[in-house]
């Protein structure tokens, strides 16, 4: 009898188990494709063993999506009200389908990436990123075969929506069982996909920052309605939250993002080389941009473009050698300036304030910028008191309350001129970093 | 319009509604962005859809909290319940570079912390919401059509408060038109 329950083993999960229809998607070329994709661009140049792919990952969102759907969706885990706001969590069918529904879009929701993942996203057209990617792809013939071929057939839509979720499928409307699903996948609190990434990256780059104790997280995740203020009554709004005996899982794994964010993802020399990377690209790919065709798209893994990288490298005629030349040596850009407090307080554009003037001065051609934000809000979510009441997590965390929010501007040298620019920068920055008063209005 | 001072006219709007004595939670930021940006016209540019209780934006969440990191405002929790977001005193001396652009839309930020700033966050889901199927629909449409298509989108709304919500959001239309 041909066996219908197939296994992987996996570093972090141990054993991702998955049936023969979820093997037709494993199998599948786009899935297949991210076995050569690394999971963090170049970070290997910094942390050696980071050199894991978006594969593996794309499994274990699979097993953990799988698990917290069982968590939530058991009866005595929700109240009335939840049963009233959600119907389908309370019909078997329903529930079997979606469940379905949720571990395909969860193996799926990487396959839009480009080469070395997110470092290149911007080397796509105007209104393109790797989600429109992922769903494309998934919306593609080949996995719309294997959609309606399935034991259970599956609506591609539905995959689409919990695979993208809605700040990216914004043409889409979503029931808010759909838009909880989604959540649990690439949620801003819960979603297994950074619960994934964080204890894989993690593993890999040798650092502790990452680890958090996923199990008791995912055991005491609850779908619960948002809790309102006092003297108004609470928002309908179901999102995901813990029960009280969570809260310190949940504090852990906030804590672990921001670690890994600014250890290893915000690291500047691995976001140094990420930007020498794009410059190659932009030199050396044909039209300075990726296709946005899912065919073309297959064709290209970061095999083919460290190969690139490497010939460029090594002769001098050839397009984007000079910024191939700096990754394969290490010649990368040091870092000259980085946004700190004190500046913040004078000019929260300080790195903007700055990098203009440094352009100006000894030419554009030698200095890089690089600008990131925490994106998502307020680690605000619904908390089961003991006493069944509700409670915003801010009010009995005080961790997640103070917790720092990442926010990074560099501004990266060439070598060549490094000394000289940051004499300057020693002797002009009080100067320049005061803001301008508007001259015109809009 | 640059980051700064879309910066400052949302400190400002957040600064207003708690004046008005208003939560200030997120929701209540979203909802008043929402009204400020498409009843008002005010040109700060974030996407909106409609989400789980009406309409949302993710990248005015990230901006939210981007003005956190920049210092220009906290959040603040009273008993169980969420945080309230606040300008801090770093916001002060930042409004002060963009004296104009704070007062070209002073009128508009007025009205909305005026119409909204007391009102709890169902009643703003529910407003905002008739809002954006007001100007989904066209304004020519009749209030029971769209009412329905309210009750479409959001079945969690009761019919007799979906009319009073799509009622009030003419009422609102009709004042900010008066007002221009």
């Amino acid at each position: 009898m041909p066996k219908n329950i197939h296994e992987v083993r996996d570093p972090i999960h141990v054993f991702v188990r998955l049936d023969s229809d979820e093997r037709k998607v494993l199998d599948s070329r786009p899935l297949q494709r991210l076995r050569h994709i690394h999971q963090l661009a170049m970070s290997y140049l910094v942390y050696p063993g980071a050199t894991h792919k978006r594969f593996e990952h794309s499994l274990g969102v699979m097993e953990l999506a799988g698990r917290v759907f069982d968590v939530v969706t058991k009866p005595e885990n929700f109240s009335e009200k939840i049963r009233n706001l959600l119907e389908p969590i309370s019909l078997p069918d329903q529930l079997a389908y979606w469940r379905r529904v949720l571990r395909m879009a969860a193996l799926c929701h990487d396959v839009g990436h480009l080469p070395f993942s997110h470092s290149t996203e911007r080397l796509l057209p105007d209104a393109w990123n790797h989600e429109r990617l992922t769903r494309e792809f998934i919306c593609s013939e080949e996995m719309e075969e294997i959609w309606c071929s399935t034991t259970l057939p599956l609506r591609t839509e539905d995959v689409v929506k919990l695979a993208v979720g809605p700040k990216k499928a914004h043409d889409l409307n979503f029931t808010d069982w759909e838009a909880i699903l989604s959540e649990i996948i690439v949620g801003n609190a819960f979603g297994v996909d950074r619960m994934d990434y964080l204890l894989r990256d993690s593993h890999h780059a040798g650092v502790a920052y990452g680890k958090f104790d996923h199990y008791r997280l995912i055991d005491t995740l609850r779908i619960l309605p948002k809790p309102g203020p006092q003297e108004e009554e609470g928002s309908q709004e179901p999102v995901l939250g813990v029960e009280e005996g969570g809260i310190q899982s949940a504090e852990a794994l906030m804590l672990a993002r921001y670690f890994m964010f600014s250890q290893v993802y915000l690291h500047p020399v691995r976001r140094s080389y990420d930007i020498h990377l794009e410059d190659f690209l932009k030199e050396w790919l044909p039209g300075a941009s990726f296709s946005t065709d899912p065919k073309d798209h297959l064709k290209v893994t970061d095999n083919e473009i460290t190969v690139g990288l490497r010939e460029a490298a090594a002769a001098q005629e050839a397009r984007g050698h000079l910024h191939a030349r700096r990754i394969v040596r290490r010649q990368h850009f040091k870092r000259l300036y980085e946004r700190n407090p004190d500046d913040v307080q004078v000019n929260p554009e300080s790195g903007d304030a700055i990098f203009g003037p440094l352009c100006n001065k000894f030419g554009k051609e030698y200095f890089r910028r690089d600008r990131y934000y925490q994106q998502g809000g307020a680690p605000d979510f619904p908390v089961l008191l003991r006493d069944d009441r509700l409670a915003s997590s801010l009010s009995v965390s005080a961790v997640l309350k103070t917790l720092p929010i990442l926010s990074v501007d560099f501004i990266f040298a060439d070598r060549s001129i490094y000394y000289e620019a940051d004499t300057w920068l020693k002797d002009n920055r009080e100067q320049i970093i005061r803001p301008l008063e508007e001259e015109g209005v809009d | 319009m640059g980051r700064l001072a879309k910066a400052v006219l949302i400190v400002e709007l957040i600064e207003r509604l708690r004046h008005e004595g208003g939560w200030c939670g997120e929701t209540h930021v979203q909802k008043a962005v929402y009204i400020l940006q498409n009843l008002m016209g005010v040109p700060l540019q974030f996407d909106f859809i409609l989400y789980k209780h009406g309409p949302f934006s993710f990248d005015l969440r990230d901006e939210l909290t981007a003005l956190r990191a920049d210092g220009l405002l906290k959040l603040e929790t009273r008993g169980l319940y969420g945080a309230r977001i606040a300008a801090t005193k770093q916001s002060t001396y930042i409004r002060k570079f963009y004296p104009r652009t704070l007062s070209r839309h002073n009128k508009a930020i007025d009205f909305t912390s005026g119409q909204i700033g007391k009102k709890g966050v169902v009643e703003l889901e529910r407003l905002a919401t008739a809002l954006y199927v007001t100007r989904q629909s066209g304004h020519q449409a009749s209030i029971d059509s769209r009412v329905k298509t309210l009750i479409t989108l959001k079945p969690h709304i009761p019919k007799q408060k979906a009319q009073e919500a799509v009622s009030a959001v003419d009422y609102m239309i009709q004042l900010a038109h008066d007002g221009s």
